[in-house]
């Protein structure tokens, strides 16, 4: 395939598409090997370690606040779009197991434009989501020192945000600490303080504990908030794609692409979806949408006194951490596949042999975080995210069909949608159909970064033919 | 012929010494240059900036290796994790052994242990092929709690194949008795262990072996279950 012509960009600088063999334990080159090291357990842990920080830390209460009760049903929808998009993600992850993820397939399956477009999308979509998860970071830091004595006040919050954005980022060039294990060992306690806290909370909105409580009205607000606040919550649910740019690192990606993907949105959706219903039920939807970004912290002091709030605190802190920092990662590695392609200057993916960190993709991720951390509009942010990651999700699912209507040599995943082609279809459909729910902000501000991409494909990379380049 | 791999840091200034080089040259030999990257950076990046370079420095390595007279050739492999790819290498290589580089002048004497739960008699057999008909003297070492006899055993068909034998016991502390019982060698040759409690608190004990000892080490890789 390599020796096909695939073009150059403006500056003379070809892919860089080399001949590969995948097997279960490595990726074999012409002239090198490179090792797949991460597991199952590794691999859920980027997408849930990514996703569960946004729903259920900082969501809970501005959903209430728009859907009322009724903002259980929205999680529930979002994580059923994602479901629909998750499956045929994993069958394109397990036919081109490469670092990448999402841009990969749709430059290989629909032809350059659409991947370029969906790339430097991607880079602005997760630079979005992490200035969101630092602004939920800030809102938590603030909350953890007023518990600590230090009332503050809410203008600390993006100063806060902005710091650790920075510390992030600086740490991600300099450190070559594992930190992989330390990601794994956060999501486990995550999920264990959840897990209590839920349980009880159930327990509580069953009327076995504590105080009964009055039942609200499911959906005061109509059905339409239930659509619209999908929209904006599908933030919580980008982590997933998360796993397929390090599809080149997983071990037997047939097996744990898939399960790592589908397993993830799974496990969130049951949390967030329990998470809601707890929150508005023990707590009440009005009460929980006037504390806005930290109202979580109110329900666990509500349900178990102040080792609840502690408890929230503590896991909001961890969880929109994990967030950020897993998010900084992904954009440093959709910045290097769009550069690999040719599609961005070949100086992008440099990385130092010093400390064997891509700095100059770090820092093309770090700026532009900090510059919107710096805005605060923590729904602009979330949507704007949604709006360029769901446009990705719906070309993934057009890439899906396309591959598949006339399925070329090489095409040989080893998962295979069920029910094909409604899923992917569905997944098509309810993708785009989300973006349409925004706030016409969002729409607008994704719009314009969609045409600005596009625009640069047509300078810079016009004459770089990708389609079926493997 | 049996093989033993060599891992090598390749773009970290890691190199072969010529003591070792020479006492390999009974052996089939793959040069493993790995990389390790952290988890920040795709192993794929690294190969697109480092590839050229890294095989240039092997290709050297290899042929010091072809000029000592061993079968020689070299894999390189970017990786987060360099004992996964070790272990990868060596199965599909179908090394008996892999070496862990030190520094070191000719190779007189070998210092070889049976401390523990090994494979003695895989461990023999290495020994007696790398040695050949060289002028190499062997210690057997054991640091007790053995009763089996195992070192004389070893020591008498060691040296029926020619090769000059001395038995050597210590006491006390396995790991610390093995270090006192390297002054005096040149090399270690030792058997791989099941990972445990000890070797996830500090490492390895043939990286700790070679860490203290300067010298290289020569880890006979245990024969692995099909599963």
């Amino acid at each position: 395939m390599a020796t096909e012509d695939l073009g150059s960009n403006i500056q003379g600088e070809q892919p860089d598409v080399e001949p590969t063999v995948e097997t279960e334990e490595a990726t074999v080159t012409e002239d090198a090997e490179l090792e797949r090291t991460i597991g199952l357990s590794g691999g859920l842990a980027i997408g849930i370690g990514t996703m569960i920080g946004a729903g259920i830390f900082v969501f809970p209460g501005l959903a209430a606040g728009e859907a009322g009760p009724a903002a259980a049903a929205s999680f529930a929808i979002g994580g059923v779009v994602a479901l629909l998009v998750a499956l045929p993600t994993s069958e394109l992850a397990t036919a081109m197991p490469k670092s990448g993820g999402g841009y990969y397939f749709i430059s290989r399956g629909l032809g350059t434009l659409p991947g370029a477009v969906v790339g430097l999308s991607l880079w602005f979509g997760l630079v979005f989501a992490t200035a969101f998860y630092l602004v939920g970071f800030g809102y938590y830091a603030v909350d953890a020192l007023a518990l600590a004595g230090v009332s503050v006040g809410e203008w600390l919050v993006i100063p806060l945000a902005l710091i650790f954005g920075a510390a992030f980022t600086l740490l991600n060039v300099t450190g070559t600490e594992n930190a992989a294990k330390l990601q794994n060992g956060i999501v486990a306690l995550l999920l264990s303080i959840l897990v209590v806290f839920l349980g009880f909370g159930v327990l509580d909105a069953a009327g076995l504990v504590g105080e009964p409580s009055p039942p609200e009205t499911f959906a005061p607000f109509g059905t339409l908030p239930i659509f619209t606040t999908a929209a904006l919550v599908f933030t919580s649910y980008l982590g997933f794609a998360q796993v397929a740019t390090v599809a080149g690192e997983m071990k037997d990606p047939g097996r744990t692409l898939p399960l790592a993907m589908v397993g993830s949105v799974v496990i969130v959706t049951i949390l967030y979806v329990v998470t809601i219903f707890v929150a508005t039920s023990s707590f009440g939807a009005e009460r929980l949408a006037a504390e806005g970004e930290t109202a979580m912290v109110v329900v666990g002091r509500d349900l178990l006194g102040p080792v609840g709030a502690f408890a929230i605190v503590f896991g909001g802190l961890l969880a929109t951490m994990s967030s950020a920092n897993a998010s900084i990662l992904s954009t440093s590695r959709a910045i290097y596949a769009v550069s690999k392609d040719a599609i961005l200057p070949g100086w992008a993916s440099r990385i130092n042999l010093k400390y064997g960190t891509p700095h100059v993709a770090l820092g093309l991720a770090g700026g532009p975080i900090l510059l919107l951390t710096a805005t605060g509009q923590v729904e602009i942010l979330a949507e704007v995210a949604s709006f360029l990651h769901l446009l990705m999700y719906g070309l993934m699912c057009v890439a899906l069909i396309a591959l598949r209507r006339d399925e070329p040599e090489w095409y040989d995943p080893a998962f295979r949608v069920p029910l094909y082609p409604v899923v992917p279809i569905l997944g098509a459909l309810s993708s785009f159909a989300l973006i349409f729910l925004m706030d016409w902000r969002s729409q607008v501000i994704g719009a314009a970064i969609m045409l600005g991409t596009a625009g640069w494909y047509f300078y810079y990379a016009r004459d770089v033919k990708l389609r079926g380049a493997l | 012929m049996t093989r033993v791999l060599v891992p090598v840091a390749v773009l970290k200034g890691g190199s072969v010494s010529n003591g070792l080089v020479q006492l390999l040259s009974t052996m089939d030999v793959t040069v493993l240059g790995y990389h390790v990257l952290p988890e920040q950076t795709p192993p794929d990046q690294a190969r697109a900036q480092f590839e050229d370079r890294a095989n240039d420095a092997l290709q050297a390595l290899t042929a010091e290796f072809a000029a000592a007279g061993s079968e020689a050739d070299h894999r390189l492999v970017f990786t987060h994790d360099r004992r996964k790819s070790i272990d990868r290498v060596a199965e599909e290589t179908d090394s008996a052994a892999y070496a862990i580089t030190g520094a070191t002048g000719e190779v007189e004497r070998l210092l070889v242990s049976l401390t523990g739960d090994v494979d003695v008699d895989r461990i023999l057999g290495f020994v007696e092929e790398l040695v050949g008909d060289r002028e190499i003297g062997v210690t057997l070492f054991d640091a007790g709690g053995s009763t089996d006899g195992r070192l004389d055993v070893a020591s008498e068909s060691l040296s029926e194949t020619g090769i000059e034998t001395e038995t050597q016991t210590g006491d006390g502390d396995s790991f610390d008795a093995l270090i006192d019982a390297i002054s005096g060698h040149d090399a270690v040759v030792m058997g791989e262990k099941a990972p445990s409690l000890g070797s996830l608190l500090f490492g390895e004990e043939a990286d700790r072996v070679a860490a203290a000892s300067v010298g290289p080490v020569l880890v006979v890789r245990s024969e692995k279950d099909e599963s």
